[in-house]
């Protein structure tokens, strides 16, 4: 698929972006390899639309050096967008244009383009085919969305949050869809707010936070770096200090979020039992308990204090 | 230039499957043209021919506005422009995408009005196609470009709707497309000079009607081209793709440059003196069949009487015209023609009577009287009368249409000219029980200054019948 498949299909160095006083980006950097499905994992607002947009060549950069299959988004657009395939976060079509029309009609503006056939068959689209965009359902306009930023047959895909506002089954069959991807080794980045689709598809993920890149690596590699053990998730009949909490036997550290306590433990039965032990002699009691293995959010609550859907 | 095509084309499709758009784009139009042909012009069709212009050019005007200036800030409000902004086109293609497809989907609109016109309304195919299709391609192009700047400068579509409202009505209502500009205050028609649809209304009228060419109308032409030109270079280098970008302050001074061939054209058509009159000449054809070449320079063959237009009218002015003075001044009083350059309405030539009135001894006044007989033309029986157009110094004249019978009444009307150009008409009804085949037939019009002493002059100008 890929001519450089050695070497970085993206690279981004420093980048910042302002939009008047607010600091979209303050100085990402990252790379993404050939072939590799590449993910930006962040709360609304964090700065992965800014971010992908600028690789697209649809924003100017303050500053830093970006790179794309070897180009300059912002002086080579025309040459690039030969080479890459993107989809918005929101594709908005002409009402009353049939399926198999807007491939072809985006098709048609490209020097290379892939069969509008294999296209309608791979995305689900073929007994849509006729069907006037403003009749799609939700799932059927994102899978067109995603169709269309593969018409040119990119080397590089941008998808920006690709299953934003799907319920769980459409948000599998995009998944189908972005794994197919890897299997093509098709350099991937996609934008997203969800642990699990990050942790699913990615095979390297940034986290970003207010235009910063606070973790990068793979999602094992992120959970193990942060080694604080079982994620222990509990909530109280009163209040308690997370300080007292994190006293507590074989307990490395404890947050509260929303009212919620996470405690990060190893061995897990040894702090379970101290923790049951400690409530008792508090006059507390355990309303709800979840043990788990750390996840990417355990990753971003360990380094913001917040949840990743916290605003 | 493909991707502009291909767009183009997607559009139209786009305009076939919505039924509001259809409904604009060909049904409204109709619904101008059954309203101005069937009630303003009472299905005469002489005056359908002369308000085709008018609604030709009202729906121009709607495509370039409505259909393409706010589709364009529809487009970008709504997002969709942001889908073909990933794709490797350019602002350039999209508003040649825009501008293409608005004039594919005008082209059968006014074909549509054509044969509606002539088939409904029995208009006359008083233009050549060609030279229609020249006028229609100018005028979209003109008003596309209108509607472009427009798009261009409009953040919003709240905005864009109140710049193409002031545009739209301040054109609709001033400019001859719907109250012809004859009936305008002198002031307004003044103003009309600077709008870009008095020049396709008028060339149109002027074409249809009064039976000119487009050559006769390159100025009028050249500045919708420019305008047109310069519409399609704003909105190219003010394309937006995103509604969050707002256009710079620079952006919308630069917009405001649009208006200059509009305000070199007005200024250059009121400093040309007979903009009213040439206006007015053509609505007074309206009601009167153009002439074709040969038939205007006899004074008795045809609706025409006298345009002055003839090369040997010289020679033919010592035939027909006669000066006569006050015979108790003794010839003191001087009265003469000439033939000068332009007449009225645009034509070339025009008759000058002037000289000087001497007053009779004994009386403080004294007159000078031009006559010009001439047989009745055939047709009398359609005809109601005789009109001409005039000008002069603001002194008292008089003219009087003498019928060879001494036994009918003379109509006399009493007028005071002034330095513009104006229609004045004398009914009389007897001309329709008149015999045209008579030799002795012969009919006489006589103008007459009289009053103190002092010089005068009165310019005529384009004597028919009607």
């Amino acid at each position: 698929m890929s001519n450089e498949a050695n070497s970085a299909v993206v690279r981004v160095e420093g980048l910042r972006k302002s939009y008047g006083d607010l600091a979209a980006l303050r100085g990402i950097t990252f790379e993404i390899k050939a072939g590799e499905v590449f993910g930006l994992l962040g709360p609304n607002g964090a700065g992965k639309t800014t971010t992908i947009e600028i690789l697209e060549g649809l924003r100017q950069p303050d500053g830093g050096v970006v790179t794309v299959c070897g180009m300059n988004p912002g002086r080579e657009q025309a040459a690039l967008k030969e080479r890459i395939g993107a989809q918005l976060q929101a594709t908005v079509l002409p009402d009353k244009i049939r399926v198999e029309e807007a491939l072809a009609l985006f098709a048609s503006f490209y020097r290379e383009s892939a069969s509008i056939e294999i296209l309608l068959e791979q995305f689900g689209l073929a007994e849509k085919r006729r069907t006037f965009f403003e009749k799609l359902s939700g799932g059927q306009k994102q899978r067109l969305a995603l169709a269309l930023a593969m018409v040119n047959n990119p080397e590089l895909v941008l998808l920006d949050e690709p299953t934003v506002g799907l319920d769980a089954q459409l948000r599998r069959d995009i998944y189908a869809l972005i794994e197919r991807f890897r299997e093509e080794r098709r350099t991937t980045l996609l934008t997203t707010h969800y642990i699990e689709e990050a942790e699913r598809l990615c095979d390297r993920v940034a986290i970003i936070d207010h235009g910063q890149v606070i973790a990068l690596g793979t999602p094992r590699e992120l959970v193990l770096r942060s080694g604080k053990g079982t994620r222990i998730e509990v909530s109280l009949a009163k209040p308690v200090s997370p300080d007292r909490l994190k006293q507590l036997d074989a307990v490395s550290d404890c947050l509260e979020v929303d009212g919620r306590y996470i405690l990060h433990a190893q061995p897990t039965a040894l702090a379970v039992a101290a923790l049951v032990r400690f409530l008792e002699a508090e006059g507390n009691a355990l309303l709800d308990l979840h043990i788990a293995q750390p996840t990417l959010e355990d990753v971003f609550v360990e380094m913001t204090g917040r949840r990743m859907d916290d605003q | 230039m493909m991707p502009s095509i291909r767009i183009a084309l997607m559009s139209i499709k786009l305009v076939m499957r919505t039924k509001v758009a259809l409904f604009f784009t060909f049904l409204f139009p109709l619904i101008f043209l059954f309203v101005y042909s069937g009630i303003f012009a009472r299905g005469n069709p002489e005056a359908v021919v002369y308000m085709f212009g008018p609604v030709v050019t009202l729906n121009i005007m709607g495509s370039g506005f409505f259909g393409l200036g706010l589709q364009s800030v529809m487009q970008r409000e709504r997002g969709s422009l942001r889908r073909y902004r990933l794709a490797p086109i350019g602002p350039g293609s999209m508003v040649l995408s825009s501008l293409l497809a608005n004039y594919l989907l005008e082209l059968p609109t006014i074909g549509l009005l054509l044969f509606c016109a002539m088939g409904f309304f029995h208009m006359p195919l008083q233009i050549n196609l060609l030279t229609l299709l020249i006028l229609v391609t100018v005028g979209t192009f003109a008003f596309a470009g209108f509607g472009l700047t427009i798009a261009s400068v409009a953040n919003t579509m709240q905005e864009a709707q109140v710049y193409n409202n002031v545009a739209w009505f301040t054109l609709l209502f001033l400019s001859g497309v719907t109250v012809p500009l004859p009936m305008l205050p002198q002031w307004i028609q003044r103003f009309a000079a600077f709008l870009p649809a008095t020049y396709m209304v008028t060339s149109f009228q002027a074409i249809m009607v009064g039976g000119q060419s487009l050559f006769d109308h390159r100025a009028e032409l050249l500045v919708l081209i420019l305008s047109g030109t310069s519409g399609l270079l704003f909105a190219w280098k003010l394309f937006r793709w995103e509604k969050e970008e707002k256009i710079s302050t620079r952006g919308k001074l630069l917009s405001i440059t649009f208006i200059v061939p509009f305000l070199v054209m007005g200024i250059w058509m009121n400093e040309r003196g007979n903009l009213a009159a040439t206006w007015r000449g053509t609505f007074s054809l309206m009601s009167h069949p153009h002439l074709g070449p040969g038939q205007h320079d006899s004074p008795v063959d045809g609706i025409m009487l006298n345009d002055f237009e003839s090369a040997d009218e010289p020679e033919v002015l010592l035939k027909t015209w006669q000066v006569s003075t006050g015979a108790n001044a003794g010839g003191r009083s001087l009265g003469e023609f000439e033939v000068i350059t332009p007449g009225a309405a645009g034509t070339g030539h025009a008759l000058r009577f002037k000289g000087f009135v001497e007053s009779t001894p004994g009386f403080d006044r004294g007159f000078v009287t031009a006559r010009y007989p001439f047989t009745l033309p055939d047709g009398a029986p359609s005809l109601r009368g005789i009109q001409f157009e005039v000008r002069g110094d603001t002194r008292l004249f008089q003219v009087k249409f003498m019928p060879s019978d001494p036994t009918l009444p003379t109509p006399t009307l009493t007028f005071i000219p002034d330095s513009e150009w104006q229609g004045v008409r004398l009914p009389a009804a007897w001309i329709a029980t008149s015999n045209p085949s008579s030799h002795k037939n012969v009919l006489v019009l006589e103008f007459r200054v009289e009053g103190p002493p002092g010089a005068f002059q009165l310019d005529i100008d384009e004597i028919r019948f009607y």
